[in-house]
């Protein structure tokens, strides 16, 4: 058995870890307050699209309420994402950058791919593990389930979850992790029902 | 668990099947052409494109699942323990919206009375690669027990441009680890491949995915790793995986997208794990780069080398262009080979790979 | 050519997303490339697109971009030079 041993909202409306608030939308620039929230200096993080801001800023207050992620070794950790409309956020502003005799963005056509997020996140922490970015029509827990539990063995040991959506100007994250065992904060056993009802959570 | 690959197919400018395109690459023919006229700029650009005007992308995706298909009983199709995977980057663009992908696996579904909604890889252009990896993975944990692995892409002005704005695209038809090379062709087509535990649903022998596995940089977004640090590690993975050992290795099926890092990074990391004497080739010089298609395209490819013991020369190679040396192809080859390593790389620095055997 | 030099270094700074650089941090003649802003390679792609874009200038390869983007001094004498030979 598998344990949800910590997991993290965004919305447009609040930053939310293990269900507890941990920032809320004043209304400037919500996810820059975000960042500056972190405290951390990463310029890069500018440079990302709104897809990537969010899964990255969703990514690190998720780890840092989690002293055993720091445990695994580079490669242990997989990351497996999904959403429903990959990159369209990212994918109408590039159009746009050509279209009506602008010049391609090259910086914004990079991130016209969804995994993108993931390399992100990989850079940051240094991870060198197993990956994968998969679509679906809407939120899918047993996938959630499937898929973990597959890679799950001999070099993956752990993994990092996520659900990122930016559609217009609405934006979402859910991220959890995944352990062979339960940790101090949360004891929740790795099921559909228990995703389903994390990821309701978020609106709640 | 045993699992057992088979009844691909492959739809390209080479030919509708995969013997066809088999035949096609055994007389060294490219699908890539100069189209005139069409960069952001109004370019001629080379690439390799089914018909001039722009394909379908549903069309070409359900034609080389029925093809495909034709090769395994019908009740298979529908059964719940079938799971279709999709790989691709970026779908229909023929317009941008929410269902560039949703609405073609949708209607995949409907037209085919899939049980479950195919599962849509879209991770660059390790996608195909991924694709097989998670089928493999879902079956070898009894999730299901066959998948349909569909890989298709299809050339856009969005992609083009994207590439140009990268100064990626090659004014020549792309030349895989050769010394002058200057970037990729950018190609489109879909294929095909049926993985199952059970080896009787095949009509046609199966062939074996031993095991396959994915590794990221983590370094840059777009530009590989110097040391070829996910590429190796994957490759080591996959390798372990297999129960083989690197001299069982009779062929590598390589990325070689033609960019002048990418085959560098390629041979360095090959290098690192001392596979610099296996005989190697990229693909693209006949198909130009089929993103999401790519890794499966090139592993039906690497099975019609297995079935027929024969290997097909890189095309567009001209002489050792990478800082480390590697055993290209510069000749077809007829040759005994029983276990080949497929590797993939892309933007997010992703890299992926497999080894099949017969 | 003063104000070439400090519209090229607020330009430089949307274009690249700097938010953390202001534009009295980018000495003319500091090295773009260098520690100090720490630009890769998609970067030296942006410049190539702010240059045609802001002015009108065009680079056929980002070879030809490695000297021109050495410094904002280098920028600005290369527009000033394009737009004479125009």
């Amino acid at each position: 058995m598998n344990y949800i041993t910590t997991y993290c909202h965004i919305n447009s409306e609040s930053c939310k870890v293990n269900g507890a608030i941990v920032a809320e939308n004043t209304g400037e620039n919500w996810l820059k307050d975000l960042y500056l929230n972190l405290g951390i200096k990463y310029p890069k993080f500018h440079k990302m699209d709104t897809l990537s801001q969010v899964a990255f800023l969703a990514s690190e207050f998720l780890i840092r309420s989690n002293e055993d992620i720091g445990k695994y070794k580079e490669d242990e950790i997989a990351l497996i994402f999904s959403n429903k409309t990959s990159s369209l956020n990212t994918d109408i502003k590039y159009q746009n950058s050509y279209e009506n005799g602008g010049t391609a963005s090259p910086a914004m056509f990079v991130y016209t791919l969804p995994n993108i997020l993931l390399g992100e996140i990989s850079i940051r922490n240094k991870w060198y593990g197993e990956h994968i970015f998969t679509l679906f029509p809407t939120f899918n827990q047993k996938y959630f389930v499937d898929y973990p539990e597959a890679l799950l063995g001999e070099y993956t040991k752990a993994c990092l979850c996520g659900w990122v959506e930016v559609n217009n100007d609405k934006i979402e994250a859910f991220l959890f992790f995944i352990e062979k065992k339960a940790s101090k904060q949360l004891n929740l056993l790795h099921t559909e029902q228990n995703i389903e009802r994390l990821y309701k959570q978020a609106n709640g | 668990m045993d699992l057992f690959i088979g009844s691909e197919n492959i739809i390209s400018p080479l030919g509708n099947t995969a013997s066809e395109n088999f035949n096609s690459l055994r007389r060294n023919e490219s699908g890539i052409q100069k189209h005139i006229n069409v960069g952001f700029k109004g370019e001629d650009v080379y690439l390799s494109k089914i018909d001039s005007k722009s394909i379908d992308f549903y069309s070409l995706l359900e034609q080389s699942f029925s093809e495909s298909i034709k090769g395994i009983s019908d009740e298979i199709i529908e059964s719940g323990r079938c799971l279709v995977f999709v790989s691709t980057t970026k779908g229909d663009l023929s317009h941008v919206n929410e269902d560039s992908i949703h609405s073609s696996v949708q209607r995949l579904q409907n037209q085919f009375k899939l049980a479950n909604y195919p599962l849509i890889v879209s991770n660059a252009c390790i996608s195909g690669i991924l694709a097989l990896n998670a089928a493999a993975k879902l079956i070898r944990s009894e999730k299901y027990d066959h998948a349909i692995v569909i890989g298709c892409d299809v050339v856009s002005d969005f992609i083009l441009y994207g590439f140009q704005s990268l100064f990626a695209i090659s004014e020549l038809p792309c030349e895989p680890f050769s010394a002058d090379r200057k970037g990729i062709t950018l190609g489109e087509g879909a294929a095909t491949i049926v993985m199952s535990k059970d080896k009787d649903i095949f009509f046609a022998s199966p062939l074996r995915y031993l095991s396959g596995s994915s590794s990221n940089d983590a370094n840059h977004i777009s530009g590989p790793s110097r040391t070829g640090e996910g590429l190796a590690r994957t490759i080591i993975k996959t390798i372990e995986n297999a129960n083989v050992l690197i001299s069982d290795i009779d062929y590598i099926s390589a990325h070689g997208t033609g960019t002048l890092y990418n085959d560098e990074m390629e041979s360095i990391a090959l290098d690192r794990l001392k596979l610099n004497d296996v005989p190697i080739n990229s693909l693209k010089g006949y198909y130009g780069h089929t993103l999401g298609a790519a890794g499966v395209i090139e592993t039906v490819v690497s099975m019609q080398c297995l079935r027929n013991n024969y290997l097909i020369k890189s095309l567009g190679y001209k002489e050792q262009g990478t800082s480390c040396n590697i055993n290209m192809i510069q000749k077809n080859l007829e040759r005994e080979i029983k276990v080949v390593l497929k590797t993939s790389s892309g933007f997010g620095g992703c890299n992926a790979s497999a080894i099949l055997s017969k | 050519m003063g104000n070439l030099k400090e519209d090229l270094k607020s330009q430089i700074i949307e274009q690249l997303n700097l938010e953390e650089v202001s534009v009295s941090e980018i000495e003319d003649d500091m090295p773009l490339f260098g520690d100090g802003l720490s630009l890769d390679s998609i970067d030296a792609l942006e410049l190539i697109v702010l240059l045609e874009q802001y002015h009108g200038v065009r680079i056929a390869n980002p070879e030809e971009g490695k000297k021109i983007f050495q410094s904002v001094n280098s920028m600005a004498e290369y527009i000033i030079q394009e737009k004479k030979g125009a």
